[in-house]
C-alpha cells in the first residue's frame, strides 16, 4: 500500500468566511483543529494548516514546503523579498542584514533610541489625556519611529512608515483581491523605492548603524534591497505595535495577572511571550508544496498552496493547556509566533527589547491605575495580521 | 558515523549516531530529542539550542564566534564556561563523539 493511499483526504471547510476570520478567527481555528490538521478553505483559496505539529513540520522543511510561492500576494505587494525565498538564495539576503538587529547592537545603539522614542510618544499620550487611544497615540508612532531609525529612513517620517506598512500589508493580505487595496499598496511601493534611491547615496557618505547604511556598500542587487526593505517595513512595525496593544489589553482584562506584574516587573518578558502566543501578530503565512506529500496524515498534492496558521498552532491544546486563556504563569513552551527554521523573525530581539524591555514597564510605571475605558470598549481584529484596532484607556493624572 | 550523548536535566539520556557534519541542534531536532528547540534553524539567532559540553570535549570545539558569544548571553539558563549553542557545534572530523548536558529550559 502506498503512503498516499494511507493518507486521509483533506476536508473542505466551506463554512469559513473571511469576514468571520477577520472578526474572531479563534473559534474557527478550534473547530478546524478538532476536525483535522489541514482543511481546504474555498474562501481563502488555499489549504489552512492549523495544528502545532503540522505547522512545525512545515517550517523546518523548506524542500517540501517552499517559501517561494507562485502568484504570491506578498511578491506583488512588496517585491520578491527574502521571506519568499528558500536557501541558498534566502541566506544571502538574510546575511546582508548583518548585526543590525542582533542583541549587541540593540544594547549599544538601539535601546537608547527606543527609550527616547518611548518618552516622546508617552508624552503625546499623556497630553491627549485619559480616554486617548493607546494604539494610535503611543504604540503605533513608537513602533514606527523605532523602525524608521533602525532602517535609516532619514528622509521619511514615522507617519510615512505607518502608511507604507499598512497599505503594503493590506496588499499582502488581500485574499479578497480588492482593487482599491492594490492601488494603495502600489502607491506605497513606489514611494518606498523613491525614498531608498534618495537615501542610499546620503548613507554612503554619512554611514550610521542602520540597515540601509549597511546595505549601501554591499554587492546586493537593488531589486533585493528594495523588496527586503518593504518586507521589513511590513514586518517590523505593525507587529511590535500589535503585541504591545494586545499585551496591555490582556493585562488590563486580567487584574490578578496585572497585580502580579506590577509587583514584579521582571515578568514583562513573560507577558510579551504569552501575548504573542495568545494572539500571534502574524497569524498566517504561505507555503507551497513542491511534491505530492503527506502532512500529519493528510494527503497534499504538488503545487498545493498552504496557509501556515501559527495563530491556530499557538492555541493547540496538544501543546498548550487551556490554550484560549491568557496566562503568563503557564508552563513555558516554544510558541510559533516568530516562525521557525531559516525564516525565524529577524526582528525578534528588537521586538522584545522595545516592547518588553522599554514600552510596557514605562507605560505601567508612568500611567497610574491604567485601565480600560468602560464607555469605549477596545476592539481586536484581523486574522492574517491581528491586533488591537482601538484601545481607549483611562488613568489617574498624577 | 559520529556519536552524540544528550544528558537531560531530569537524568534521562539520549544517544544518537549521526552523519559527520551534523550539528548538535539538527541532530536533536531531527530525532525528536526534547530539551533542544532550535527555533531559528541554526542561524545563531534564537539561543534555544543551549548545551553544556562535558569538560573532556571542550578543547576539540571550534572557537566561539561573535554571533554565538552574543547569543550565549541571551540563554534562559545561566551561561557557564561549558556553554555552547548546539547549532554551532558540528560532529565529524576532530570530534567523532561528544557528550553534553541539557539545560532545564530553553525558553
Amino acid at each position: 500500500m502506498s503512503v498516499q493511499a494511507e493518507a486521509r483526504p483533506v476536508p473542505t471547510a466551506d463554512w469559513v468566511t473571511i469576514e468571520d476570520l477577520h472578526r474572531d478567527p479563534f473559534p474557527i481555528y478550534r473547530r478546524m483543529r478538532e476536525e483535522a490538521p489541514v482543511h481546504w478553505v474555498p474562501a481563502v483559496n488555499r489549504y489552512m494548516v492549523t495544528s502545532y505539529e503540522a505547522c512545525h513540520i512545515i517550517e523546518n522543511d523548506q524542500e517540501i514546503y517552499s517559501a517561494n510561492e507562485t502568484n504570491s500576494l506578498m511578491k506583488r505587494a512588496m517585491g520578491h523579498s527574502m521571506l519568499r525565498k528558500d536557501d541558498p538564495e534566502h541566506d544571502v539576503d538574510r546575511k546582508s542584514y548583518g548585526s543590525v538587529l542582533r542583541p549587541k547592537a540593540i544594547k549599544e545603539t538601539w535601546n537608547a533610541i527606543f527609550q527616547a522614542n518611548s518618552d516622546k510618544y508617552l508624552a503625546r499620550l499623556k497630553a491627549a489625556g485619559p480616554g486617548a487611544d493607546l494604539i494610535w497615540e503611543y504604540a503605533a508612532p513608537y513602533a514606527a519611529e523605532n523602525l524608521r531609525l533602525i532602517m535609516g529612513f532619514h528622509n521619511a517620517t514615522q507617519e510615512d512608515l505607518q502608511r507604507w506598512s499598512q497599505t503594503m500589508i493590506n496588499g499582502t493580505g488581500n485574499y479578497a483581491d480588492d482593487p482599491e487595496v492594490w492601488a494603495a499598496s502600489e502607491k506605497s511601493y513606489n514611494e518606498v523605492d523613491d525614498a531608498i534611491d534618495e537615501i542610499l547615496p546620503y548613507l554612503l557618505k554619512n554611514p550610521d548603524n542602520s540597515l540601509l547604511s549597511g546595505l549601501a556598500g554591499m554587492p546586493i542587487p537593488m531589486e533585493a534591497i528594495r523588496a527586503n526593505m518593504k518586507m521589513t517595513i511590513g514586518g517590523g512595525l505593525n507587529e511590535p505595535r500589535d503585541v504591545l496593544g494586545v499585551a496591555v489589553w490582556a493585562l488590563l482584562s486580567n487584574p490578578e495577572q496585572l497585580a502580579q506584574v506590577l509587583a514584579d516587573p521582571s515578568l514583562f518578558p513573560a507577558v510579551f511571550e504569552e501575548s504573542v502566543r495568545w494572539v500571534a501578530p502574524i497569524g498566517m503565512y504561505p507555503r507551497e508544496v513542491t511534491r505530492d506529500t503527506v502532512l500529519e496524515g493528510m494527503a497534499l498534492p504538488r503545487g498545493a498552496r498552504l496557509g501556515v496558521v501559527v495563530g491556530a498552532a499557538n492555541r493547540d491544546p496538544k501543546v498548550f493547556e487551556d490554550p484560549e486563556v491568557f496566562d503568563i504563569n503557564r508552563p513555558k513552551k516554544p510558541h510559533l509566533a516568530f516562525g521557525g527554521g531559516n525564516h525565524y523573525c529577524a526582528g525578534a530581539w528588537v521586538a522584545k527589547a522595545s516592547v518588553a524591555g522599554i514600552a510596557l514597564p514605562q507605560l505601567f510605571a508612568e500611567l497610574p491605575s491604567l485601565r480600560l475605558d468602560p464607555g469605549h470598549p477596545a476592539v481586536d481584529a484581523g486574522w492574517v495580521f491581528r491586533g488591537m484596532t482601538e484601545l481607549p484607556v483611562l488613568w489617574d493624572r498624577k | 558515523m559520529a556519536k552524540i550523548t544528550f544528558n537531560h536535566a531530569g537524568g534521562d539520556v539520549d544517544v544518537l549516531e549521526v552523519e559527520p557534519g551534523t550539528s548538535l541542534m539538527r541532530a536533536a531536532v531531527t530525532n525528536g530529542v526534547a530539551g533542544i528547540v532550535g527555533e531559528c534553524g541554526g542561524q545563531a539567532m534564537c539561543a534555544t539550542c543551549h548545551v553544556y559540553v562535558r569538560e573532556e570535549y571542550l578543547d576539540a570545539l571550534p572557537e566561539i564566534s561573535d554571533d554565538e558569544d552574543e547569543m550565549l548571553d541571551c540563554t534562559v539558563e545561566e551561561r557557564t564556561d561549558r556553554s555552547r549553542l548546539g547549532c554551532q557545534v558540528t560532529v565529524g572530523e576532530g570530534l567523532d563523539a561528544v557528550e553534553v548536558d541539557l539545560p532545564e529550559s530553553q525558553v
